[in-house]
């Protein structure tokens, strides 16, 4: 499933992130490469999800989430 | 060594200007990369009899080719121009904020890495060894808290040691992570030293497999063709950026794995951000924090704004006193009218700007700014413009000055020419001024639809002009969603945020009395008559009547909108004077002087205008040039005199059409 779909306070491995040069260059940098962890910490429509990963709160617009692949983590 | 030039390298949110600011204090200079958009900081400080110079180079979280930006700050540091990089890191997120240094690796610069905010990632129970990490990477390694003032003696022994032994990063076992990727062998023994000055074959062999655009065509150059094609066909898999990005965190964590030590504690949004992350309360507790902000921000802009009132009040004894020696009338005019209310103008000005720049920094330093973003990303994103933007807005409610100023906190040049065009269409606190007072002189209670009507003129105007100037200011292929993390809450450093603001005021103060200056003598000269009435734009005025009609608009209506043009307060005096039969050289001066409304104004505006052409004003007004004095901010904080000029050709040309549609609508209705 896409980085939307999670629910909030749920947890999800990476799995592939799929996009353009510039999409995968940019969501790299921020830390989010296959094999990490994110924790959702925020997940309202109409603003941008916010995930916890690699000791950081990250931002993400939601269309570009759609390029995140990940499989939840159940506890 | 006389002079040492550093650069400062780090991502968002590390703490670079906050460093940047405390290091050179007031001698800094704000300029152009040279034939580019991007804003170019550098700065100077003496430290044990060596000068340093120091650059502080745009932030972006990596050095890949996504934007001007990037390839600027990569390029800037490969051509050899600094003697030594400072990589800024941020404890508190040290594992993803190392990627910078990750990225950099490669580049055949000294460098040395400094892991600011040791003290939030204290507090955050988080334990850093910085001296096993100073041993894997083989570069001077130092935490640093910006507020503690010992953290500079360490900062200081650090560059002298990356200087004197030239510290090179140790890439080895980077570069044997990478040899697992597939193609990176080979790319990397095509690739000759030097193909590319100032980077490694590593470094090179990493962004071809990222499908960097810039190298590629670099190495094109540079490279035999048989050669580049083999590089092409190796690199060929899209997923290169992503082998490499895992390549590089798989490095970061073998150097920071024994060096940490974190608490393990859970972590989850404080108190303050799940306000402002609220669905139902986020919006209003942004407004309402920038609103108290520039609230409280007038207070030491204050004294400031009085300095400007001070000069205007000097005005009339400083021109009696020319008088009486007989100082010839034209220098005369010449000081009162255009210098001494040029000065005047700009000291208001000033408070303006101080006070924003403190606000908008100091939101930005303890990081209420990212939250700004995150809450309006998606509102804003509309406008093809950052959730940041709405800040500048906010103030241009008040004063369209303040907002061009305050857009300088938009890191991309079109997107902040955008945001100031944009702010242009927010009626200023001077037509909020005259709009009620007109409206409700002419249209009783109906006013209040008048002003409904501007509210809702307001926004179409911006959706216009985001859609007219958008397309060309913010491209399409830079038009992408937000991808930003939200810092952590810092303490301010009040010393390094003033010496910052006031850098900022002395250079406003410089640039923009050269443009007000300008501009008050043009329109003085248009104005000026030795006999006191004409003037070239009293003739033309009354000679294109019969075109102004078209818009609603007499003779003394339309010069009462150029005068808004240079200062929205003095409009309604203008008319008022110009009816009563005053000259337009002495109404125009006297309204600009702030001299008061004669007492009859209300009966002379009545007797004169009538409802629809009063419509036509006060649309013609409202949606004019705001004023000279935002003129000179825009001018300022676009450093471009052509994206400046085209804004203010189609707010003439926009106000105008208003004022017709406006006039012809009323004279439908009455």
């Amino acid at each position: 499933m896409s980085l939307s779909e999670l629910k909030e306070n749920r947890e999800a491995l990476v799995t592939d992130l799929k996009g353009d040069i510039r999409f995968m260059s940019r969501i790299t940098s921020i830390g989010l490469t296959p094999g990490c962890k994110v924790k959702m910490v925020k997940n309202d429509k109409n603003r941008p999800v916010l995930v916890y990963s690699r000791d950081t709160m990250i931002a993400l617009n939601r269309n570009e989430c759609n390029g995140i692949v990940i499989e939840e983590v159940t506890a | 060594m006389s002079a040492c030039t550093i650069a400062l390298l780090g991502q968002p949110n590390s703490g670079k200007s906050t460093l940047f600011n405390a290091l050179t204090g007031m001698h800094q200079h704000v300029g152009n990369w040279p034939g580019k958009t991007v804003e170019k900081k550098e700065g100077s400080f003496v430290n044990k009899g060596t000068e340093y110079k120091v650059a502080d180079l745009p932030g972006s979280y990596s050095l890949s080719a996504n934007s001007d930006e990037e390839v600027i700050t990569r390029d800037y540091i490969a051509s050899g121009n600094a003697d030594v990089v400072c990589i800024l890191a941020d404890s508190s997120q040290l594992q993803r904020s190392l990627f910078m240094l990750a990225d950099y690796a490669g580049i055949d610069v000294p460098c040395f890495l400094l892991l600011n905010m040791a003290d939030v990632a204290k507090d955050q129970g988080k334990k850093i060894d910085a001296k096993a990490i100073e041993d894997k990477l083989g570069i001077p390694v130092i935490p640093f808290s910006a507020t503690d003032i010992k953290s500079y003696d360490v900062f200081y022994d650090a560059l002298e040691k990356a200087v004197a032994n030239k510290a090179k990063l140790n890439t080895a076992t980077l570069e044997a992570k990478y040899a697992g990727i597939k193609g990176f062998g080979e790319i990397c023994s095509l690739i000759p030293d030097n193909a590319i000055p100032g980077y490694s074959p590593m470094w090179i062999a990493v962004k071809a497999l990222e499908g960097d655009k810039v190298v590629m065509a670099k190495l094109k150059d540079a490279l035999d063709e048989s050669t580049f094609n083999r590089i092409e066909s190796a690199k060929a898999d899209a997923q290169g950026a992503v082998a490499t990005g895992g390549c590089k965190f798989a490095w970061i964590d073998d150097v920071i794995g024994q060096a940490v030590e974190t608490s393990g504690k859970q972590v989850t949004l404080s108190r303050l951000d799940r306000i402002y992350t609220s669905k139902t309360w986020g919006k209003a507790a942004v407004i309402l924090t920038v609103v108290l902000g520039l609230i409280g921000s007038f207070i030491p802009a204050l004294p400031l704004m009085g300095i400007g009132s001070l000069i205007l009040a000097l005005k009339a004894p400083v021109v009696n006193a020319l008088t009486s020696i007989h100082c010839p009338e034209l220098i005369t005019l010449l000081i009162g009218d255009v210098v001494i209310q040029s000065f005047s103008y700009v000291f208001k000005m000033l408070g303006f700007v101080f006070g924003v720049t403190l606000v908008f920094g100091l939101l930005e330093e303890v990081g209420v700014m990212a939250r700004i973003s995150y809450v309006f990303d998606n509102t804003m994103g509309k406008l093809g413009l950052q959730g940041k933007s709405v800040m500048p807005f906010l103030v241009s409610f008040g004063c369209t000055m303040g907002g061009a100023a305050g857009a300088r906190v938009i890191d991309n040049w079109g997107q902040k020419v955008l945001t100031i065009a944009l702010a242009w269409a927010i009626p200023c606190g001077a037509a909020w001024a005259s709009v009620p007072m007109l409206s409700s002189l002419f249209f009783g209670p109906g006013a209040v639809l008048v002003i409904l009507a501007i509210l809702v003129v307001m926004v179409l105007h911006m959706w216009l002009t985001a859609k007219l100037f958008g397309a060309k200011l913010v491209k399409k292929e830079e038009r992408h969603g937000m991808i930003m993390e939200l810092p952590p809450y810092h303490k301010p450093k009040w010393g390094s945020l003033f010496r910052y603001v006031f850098g900022r005021t002395k250079e406003t103060f410089v640039r923009v009395t050269k443009v007000i200056l300008l501009v008050c003598a043009i329109f003085w000269l248009l104005n000026y008559s030795p006999s006191g009435n004409g003037g070239i734009l009293y003739r033309i005025g009354v000679v294109i009547e019969p075109v102004t009609r078209v818009f609603g608009m007499s003779w003394q209506l339309f010069l009462a909108y150029i005068a808004s043009a240079v200062g929205k307060e003095g409009a309604i005096g203008v008319i008022s004077a110009l009816y009563n039969g005053g000259s337009f050289n002495a109404a125009f001066n006297d309204a600009m002087a702030g001299v008061a409304l004669a007492s009859n104004v209300n009966d002379t505006l009545l007797a004169n205008v009538t409802k629809p052409e009063a419509l036509a004003f006060i649309f013609a007004m409202t949606f004019n040039m705001p004023c000279v004095v935002a003129l000179a901010a825009t001018y300022q904080e676009t450093h471009s005199a052509k994206w400046t000029a085209r804004i203010v050709a189609y707010y003439t040309v926009v106000s105008l059409i208003l004022a017709a549609i406006a006039y012809h609508i009323g004279n439908l209705i009455w």
